[in-house]
């Protein structure tokens, strides 16, 4: 099919993040799946003038909006320099970060430079007793990134990532937002890849949970209105249908990873054990985005299987998570498992009466797992 | 601050949000946090003229250009802007 024109280029712009070093502090699951040191990092990683171009290049293929993340994009010296390129091209700029190496100057170079926002991640839980002290040392250094951000006039969005333990402090997070001054929240409930999805067993949620949070999502939203946007991510597991991911393959969004990989999703490289992708320097990216094997395999509805392909939702959905297929079935051709109609709903209803059988104990949050895995 | 009991506010984009015109396809879009919307013709004619104009001004200068019922109109306009407000696109000073 003829590729329609992307919207928003997601720039990982490095593996790099100084959570690395205390994932005890800060368990967070980077879809990429971290690992790397800062050497190995470093000798891969696009150059500014690399960077630069891939901006330009996304702008003209019709991109609009740019999400400056990774790792920790901060690591990163040149970033007031990439924002400035993006806005010479027009893109609105969002910085995602867990806030960690903002200072006043920072802060002041990046809003000179034209960044028209920062998302600021929350995701330490300190109802954890085992890291209380440590959570309470990270959460205190985002209040004031958070303030410095506000005295900047930079718009803020919090996004906080939702699990097991601690979705039940959704009206705290709530107010915490309303607090700080947030233009906008997300609560998103984890996703479960890289990371995530080896300790699913302990992160998902259960019914109770999440029909509670729902509603108290829905009604800070109602109540809130005008002043702070809430947008509430579900556990899609929960669901019936599965999630419009990405608003389709190849359709909208597309990703470039530190070292110049050019990805339709962010977590198809480690999700999808038989993916490849192309790369920057060796192709144009308007080629990559067009013609390419790896942006082309999923996109539109033409590879869809039953019960997908006569389906009339298929238009709506595109099939749900080429990712979450790819997890939970082996083949990220099949129907996102998450869907009623799949013939493999029953591995998800499988997992979800695990977690809510009354006699199930939540098992230990894996902070220990191997370090390759964990990341962020 | 309702539209409804305050016809004198003054609409404006709200903190964060961008409006621009789309090189691709020549329309107007919104930009803002993780989200693009692109405007249909009344929201662009709308918010071309929140700048500094109150509801009531917005309403007649849009009456006049298109020679078009002011109530209806009034309807019209209070109707995208609440939605727009409602999404914290817009703010109401
Ligand atoms: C991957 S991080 C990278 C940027 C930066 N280091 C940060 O912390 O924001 C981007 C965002 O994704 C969130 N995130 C990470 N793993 C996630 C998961 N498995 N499900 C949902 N959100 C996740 C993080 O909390 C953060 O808001
Ligand atoms: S069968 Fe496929 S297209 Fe139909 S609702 Fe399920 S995932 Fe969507």
């Amino acid at each position: 099919m003829t590729a329609p024109r992307p919207y928003a280029l997601l720039a990982e712009v490095t593996y790099r993040c100084p959570l690395h070093l205390s994932v005890l502090l800060e368990p967070c699951s980077c879809p990429q799946g971290g690992g790397y040191s800062d050497m190995h990092a470093l000798n891969g990683e696009l150059t500014t003038d690399e960077w630069k171009r891939v901006i330009r290049d996304a702008a003209t293929l019709g991109v609009l909006q740019i999400g400056f993340s990774g790792g920790e994009p901060l690591a990163r010296r040149d970033l007031a320099e990439l924002v400035h390129a993006a806005r010479e091209v027009s893109l609105y700029t969002n910085l995602i970060t867990s806030g960690i190496g903002f200072d006043d100057d920072r802060i002041s170079a990046l809003r000179d430079a034209g960044l028209d926002s920062v998302q600021l991640s929350f995701q330490s839980d300190d109802a954890d007793l085992a890291d209380e002290i440590a959570g309470a040392r990270a959460h205190r250094r985002k209040l004031d990134v958070a303030a410095k951000i506000r005295a900047a006039g930079i718009p803020l969005s919090l996004n906080f990532v939702i699990h097991r333990r601690n979705i039940d402090r959704l009206p705290e997070m709530i107010e915490l937002s309303e607090s700080l001054g947030a233009e906008r929240v997300e609560l998103a409930n984890v996703q479960f890849y890289g990371w995530a999805f080896l300790n699913r067993a302990a992160l998902l949620p259960t019914q109770e949970q999440v029909t509670r949070a729902r509603e108290i999502a829905m009604e800070a939203k109602a109540r809130l209105a005008g002043k702070i946007d809430i947008f509430y991510v579900l556990p899609d597991y929960y669901e019936t249908w599965p999630k419009p991911c990405l608003s389709g393959w190849g359709q909208r969004y597309f990703t470039v990873n530190p070292t110049g990989d050019v990805l339709p999703c962010p977590t198809a490289s480690s999700a999808i054990p038989d993916s490849r992708f192309e790369n920057v320097r060796a192709h144009a990216i308007d080629w990559i985005w067009r013609e390419s094997e790896s942006f082309n395999r999923f996109r539109g509805t033409e590879w869809m299987p039953e019960p997908c392909r006569s389906c009339p939702q298929k238009e709506i959905d595109f099939g749900g998570c080429r990712c979450q297929a790819a997890l939970l079935t082996g083949n990220a051709a099949n129907t996102d498992p998450v869907c009623t109609l799949s013939p493999n709903r029953a591995r998800v209803d499988a997992v979800l009466r695990d977690i809510n059988s009354s006699n199930n104990h939540a098992p230990d949050w894996t902070y220990r797992v191997n370090p390759k895995t964990l990341d962020c | 601050m309702p539209i409804e009991s305050a016809d004198a506010v003054q609409p404006r984009l709200a903190k964060g949000v961008r409006l621009q015109t789309d090189s691709a396809t020549g329309k107007s879009v919104l930009l803002f946090p993780e989200g693009i919307v692109e405007l249909n013709e009344t929201a662009q004619e709308i918010l071309s003229r929140c700048n500094g104009r109150t509801f009531n001004e917005i309403v007649r200068a849009l009456a006049e250009e298109y020679d078009s019922d002011v109530a209806a109109l009034a309807a019209d306009v209070r109707e995208t802007l609440s939605d727009l407000r409602r999404r914290k696109l817009i703010e109401l000073i």
